[in-house]
């Protein structure tokens, strides 16, 4: 876990991380104009988005990559995007009962019951949030506005129900995360900056001129921006002194800049010297080779394949380079590239639990998001607003163990065991067994399954020498077809994007 | 055949194998050596304690003045510690720890580190785990112990990560280590093969796919480790019963499981735990306390357990954080990211005591303690003495060995 984008190879499988293959470097960044299926349709929901269903992989196949690549980038405004109805709000709930006031009882009975009811709270508007983002995950209406989000909340990680870190501003991080989904990255750098959730969680709202506490400073660079090696310790120090002055006020999840509390002296930072401020140092940081690359790492790493060569590491730093960190045009180039649509790039990223358990919603045509997610996200250690720790979910191969394999599949046997199945588009399944897993196959994997694989599912839907598929009653054709959705899931190509 | 391995063996370290740059790879095909006789049923625990435990507040220097000076509201009331001698001792919360040192079960190794420390969480945790500081290394040092100590790799519990993550510590290039953060989590809901028939094994290792994945291989191999592990996880920790009783925290429940599959001769190797964070920038003495106190009282359940069953003899714990901290509080009543701190290595059959000598707080390299054991001493102390393998190539280098065991 040298940062947040490095993935270790499995030393046992030469090769793992970097798909095979030679890349061509002149070539790979130009717009893919090859044949256009469902299987590349498909490809480009998994990593723009959370996977597609079936219809929607037929929407996208129809409308060819250029239109679809389009309609994935436009973002609905944030104003647009309603946040749960059932928020726990603390400020109303504290002013029902007199104020801030109340807070100061002297009273401990009744203030231990107070706080106990803010946790409670906080604690149910959590779940809601994590219900609720998963769900708009699902519902596609802006794929890629939620897969950014969910991308920005894995690198500028922030943890809920910590250091004050309330409810309510981590739906205004989540929400900044939206507004900047394509927007510019060391914006959005300087915006998360000063985040109430961020200053509280990386410890920068007790940053002051004379107790400098480091902890944001060294985080910004190492996971954030630069990754190890491109700044010295005494660079963490200066860039701590520029962040001074900014404070939050939990219960109101407002933060604000104090300038009594800013060191306003002279730091030496990367090479600039003056009194600079947390903006400089972001500016500063941005205008660093290193920086670009580190940027065009992690997005290669979350949309392209692990480990990507550096040949194409420095094409993507340059472009990020050219377009000022704007998203929108770098992340259009990418989408659009022969290198994404490549055969190198097919299938070359692990699933992490959020996209496997929304994914798999998908593939069977369900429409809300079963309440038992929460529970196996916790199961598959990837609980939103909770990541582990600074450096978020590890990634890559790390997803890929044993207890893992387990909890993904047990997830999938109680999806595949609800009543919300009954609607879905396997109740229109062929009742003939070779076109029943040709359907399910071709819905739910693309047809990415081998010959052996493939007929052993024939052999189970057609029973394996009891009734076949075609004689058995509604009831039991349904039961069939959940077992038969419960193995086409359980597939490893399913664990892959 | 078998002569080449002979010659190989005697050579050791000239061996050559596909990647020879990789210094490690030659400990894969030395041929066995001899171990050390009664090391076969050995078990050896690894508690990560994360987040960068604070030496200073855990074994306080109460007899150093200096101590009280840097930290006039942090230190910790000499009248509160937990004595050990007239110059250090426990934190107050590690009362169960120091009856265990009582007891001579608990060897305190003061100023533990490695040259040029890290103060970044993750490349500090790295160089613990891989035990190579200068270098960056995609296998860990149990890992790499597993890989040339001979077991089969069809071994299903040789290791296992007692967390929900396989730390780097663990990773090897044989032997697959599985991460089994709860016994109970570790199966499969119904009974899939008998409901699907036989199409769940088709499925299942399904490596000729139309397409190239670099991770298939890996995908494939992990379901059919976990479809065996879920199988034999419940046989290998059958009918256990204990008296000890453990902290309900997740410490406490992980060396709870630790007992029952250290218990079974499943040729069971190493375990790994975590606990934390201990990553105190803010008001840091209850957050550190609450945690000396949890892995104090897990310990001692631990041993109770292990003892009731008749295995605190073959149980070496040993705990490690990535750094200590800085040797003055920051302005939080905190402590920001240090250098060197202690470790403990627990147990029946080592000579407790204190080893290798606490840092000079007045000597200090820019407001940090410098180490006096290198961790790597540390770590050829558990191999050699402990497990019975030769220390020197996992650790890509001599370092020497702590006289605590045998």
């Amino acid at each position: 876990m040298a940062s947040a984008t490095t993935v270790r190879p499995h030393a046992d499988i030469p090769g793992l991380v970097r798909p095979a293959g030679r890349l061509d470097g002149g070539d790979a960044l130009a717009r893919y104009r090859g044949p256009w299926n469902p299987r590349l349709a498909a490809h480009l929901l998994r990593r723009a988005g959370f996977g597609g269903s079936p219809d929607e992989v037929a929407r996208v196949t129809a409308m060819g990559m250029e239109r679809a690549v389009d309609a994935l980038m436009q973002m609905p405004s944030v104003e647009s995007v309603a946040p749960p109805s059932d928020l726990f709000d603390v400020v109303a709930y504290l002013e029902a009962r007199g104020g801030f006031r109340s807070l100061r009882t002297e009273d401990v009975a009744e203030k231990r019951k107070l706080f106990q009811r803010i946790r409670m709270g906080e604690h149910r508007s959590i779940l809601a949030l994590q219900q609720w983002w998963l769900q708009r995950m699902l519902d596609g209406a802006a794929p890629l506005q939620e897969k950014m989000a969910f991308y920005f909340h894995g690198h500028f990680t922030t943890a809920s129900l910590q250091k004050n870190v309330t409810a309510e501003m981590t739906l205004a991080q989540n929400q900044l995360f939206r507004r900047y989904a394509l927007g510019n990255l060391r914006e959005l750098t300087k915006a998360v900056s000063r985040d109430p959730a961020m200053l509280l969680y990386l410890d920068n709202a007790r940053n002051n001129k004379s107790h400098p506490n480091e902890n944001y400073a060294r985080e910004l660079m190492e996971l954030f921006t630069l990754g190890l090696g491109a700044y010295t310790e005494e660079d963490v120090r200066q860039a701590a002194r520029a962040w001074t002055g900014y404070e939050v006020f939990p219960l109101r999840g407002v933060a604000r800049y104090n300038p009594r509390k800013h060191d306003d002296g002279i730091k030496r930072f990367l090479g600039h010297t003056g009194n600079l401020n947390g903006d400089d140092i972001v500016d500063i940081i941005f205008e660093q080779p290193q920086c670009a690359r580190f940027f065009a790492t992690s997005l290669m790493n979350a949309f392209l394949y692990n480990d990507p060569e550096d040949a194409l590491i420095g094409r993507v730093a340059s472009l990020l380079k050219t377009h000022d960190y704007e998203l929108r045009p770098v992340l259009g180039t990418l989408l659009r590239s022969n290198v994404f649509y490549s055969r190198r790039a097919y299938r070359a990223l692990v699933k992490s639990p959020v996209e496997f358990v929304v994914g798999a919603h998908k593939a069977i045509g369900l429409t809300r998001i079963d309440p038992r997610s929460r529970g196996a996200l916790r199961q598959m250690g990837q609980m939103l607003f909770f990541p582990p720790n600074v450096a978020g979910w590890p990634g890559g191969e790390n997803w890929l163990t044993s207890d893992m394999t387990i909890a993904r599949d047990n997830f999938l046997a109680g999806l595949v065991s609800g009543r919300a199945l009954e609607r879905s588009w396997l109740a229109d399944a062929p009742t003939d067994a070779a076109q029943a897993a040709s359907v399910m196959l071709a819905q739910m994997l693309q047809g990415d399954a081998s010959a052996s694989a493939r007929s052993d599912l024939e052999r189970y839907l057609d029973g394996a020498g009891s009734a076949a598929l075609g004689a058995l009653s509604s009831e039991n054709f349904d039961q069939r077809m959940r077992g038969a959705a419960y193995l086409t899931m359980a597939m490893p190509a399913f664990a892959l994007a | 055949m078998k002569r080449s391995k002979f010659v190989l063996g005697t050579l050791g370290g000239l061996a050559l194998v596909a990647n020879p740059q990789h210094v490690f790879a030659r400990a894969l095909s030395s041929a066995l050596r001899p171990g050390l006789p009664g090391a076969e049923n050995r078990v050896f625990v690894l508690i990560n304690l994360q987040g960068g435990n604070d030496g200073l507040n855990c074994v306080v220097p109460h007899g150093d003045p200096l101590y009280y000076q840097v930290r006039p509201h942090l230190a910790i009331p000499a009248n509160e510690v937990l004595a050990l001698d007239a110059r250090i001792g426990f934190n107050p919360a590690m009362r169960s720890m120091k009856a265990l040192y009582d007891r001579g079960m608990v060897a305190v190794v003061q100023g533990v580190g490695y040259p040029h420390p890290n103060h970044s969480h993750f490349r500090s945790t790295e160089i613990w785990q891989t035990a190579a500081p200068d270098r960056y290394e995609h296998t860990g040092w149990l890992g790499r112990y597993l890989d040339e100590s001979g077991v089969p790799a069809s071994d299903l519990f040789a290791g296992v990560s007692i967390a929900q993550v396989l730390p780097e510590v663990m990773i090897g290039n044989r032997v697959d280590v599985p991460a089994i953060p709860n016994a109970r989590g570790y199966g499969f809901a119904g009974n899939r093969n008998r409901v699907l028939g036989r199409a769940f094994s088709g499925v299942l290792g399904d490596r000729a796919l139309p397409f190239a994945s670099p991770y298939l291989a890996h995908v494939t191999e992990i379901a059919e480790n976990a479809e065996s592990g879920a199988k034999e996880l419940p046989k290998l920790i059958a009918g256990y019963r204990t008296k000890a009783s453990y902290p309900a925290t997740p410490l406490g429940r992980s060396l709870a499981l630790a007992a029952q599959i250290a218990a079974k001769s499943a040729g069971t190797k190493v375990l790994y735990v975590a606990h934390g964070s201990f990553d105190t920038h803010v008001n840091q003495q209850p957050t550190q306390n609450r945690l000396l106190a949890e892995l104090s009282d897990a310990l001692s359940a631990f041993y109770s357990d292990l003892a009731e069953h008749g295995n605190d003899g073959r149980v070496l714990t040993m705990t490690f954080s990535e750094f200590g901290r800085r040797i003055a509080q920051n302005g939080s009543a905190g402590t920001d990211h240090g250098e060197a701190s202690p470790l403990f290595l627990i147990g029946k059959s080592l000579k407790g005591g204190i080893y290798g000598s606490y840092p000079d707080l007045a000597d200090h390299d820019a407001g940090n303690l410098r180490y006096t054991t290198d961790f790597r001493s540390v770590y050829a102390t558990v191999l050699e003495r402990w497990l019975g393998r030769p220390s020197s190539l996992v650790l890509a280098g001599r370092f020497p060995v702590l006289p605590m065991l045998g």
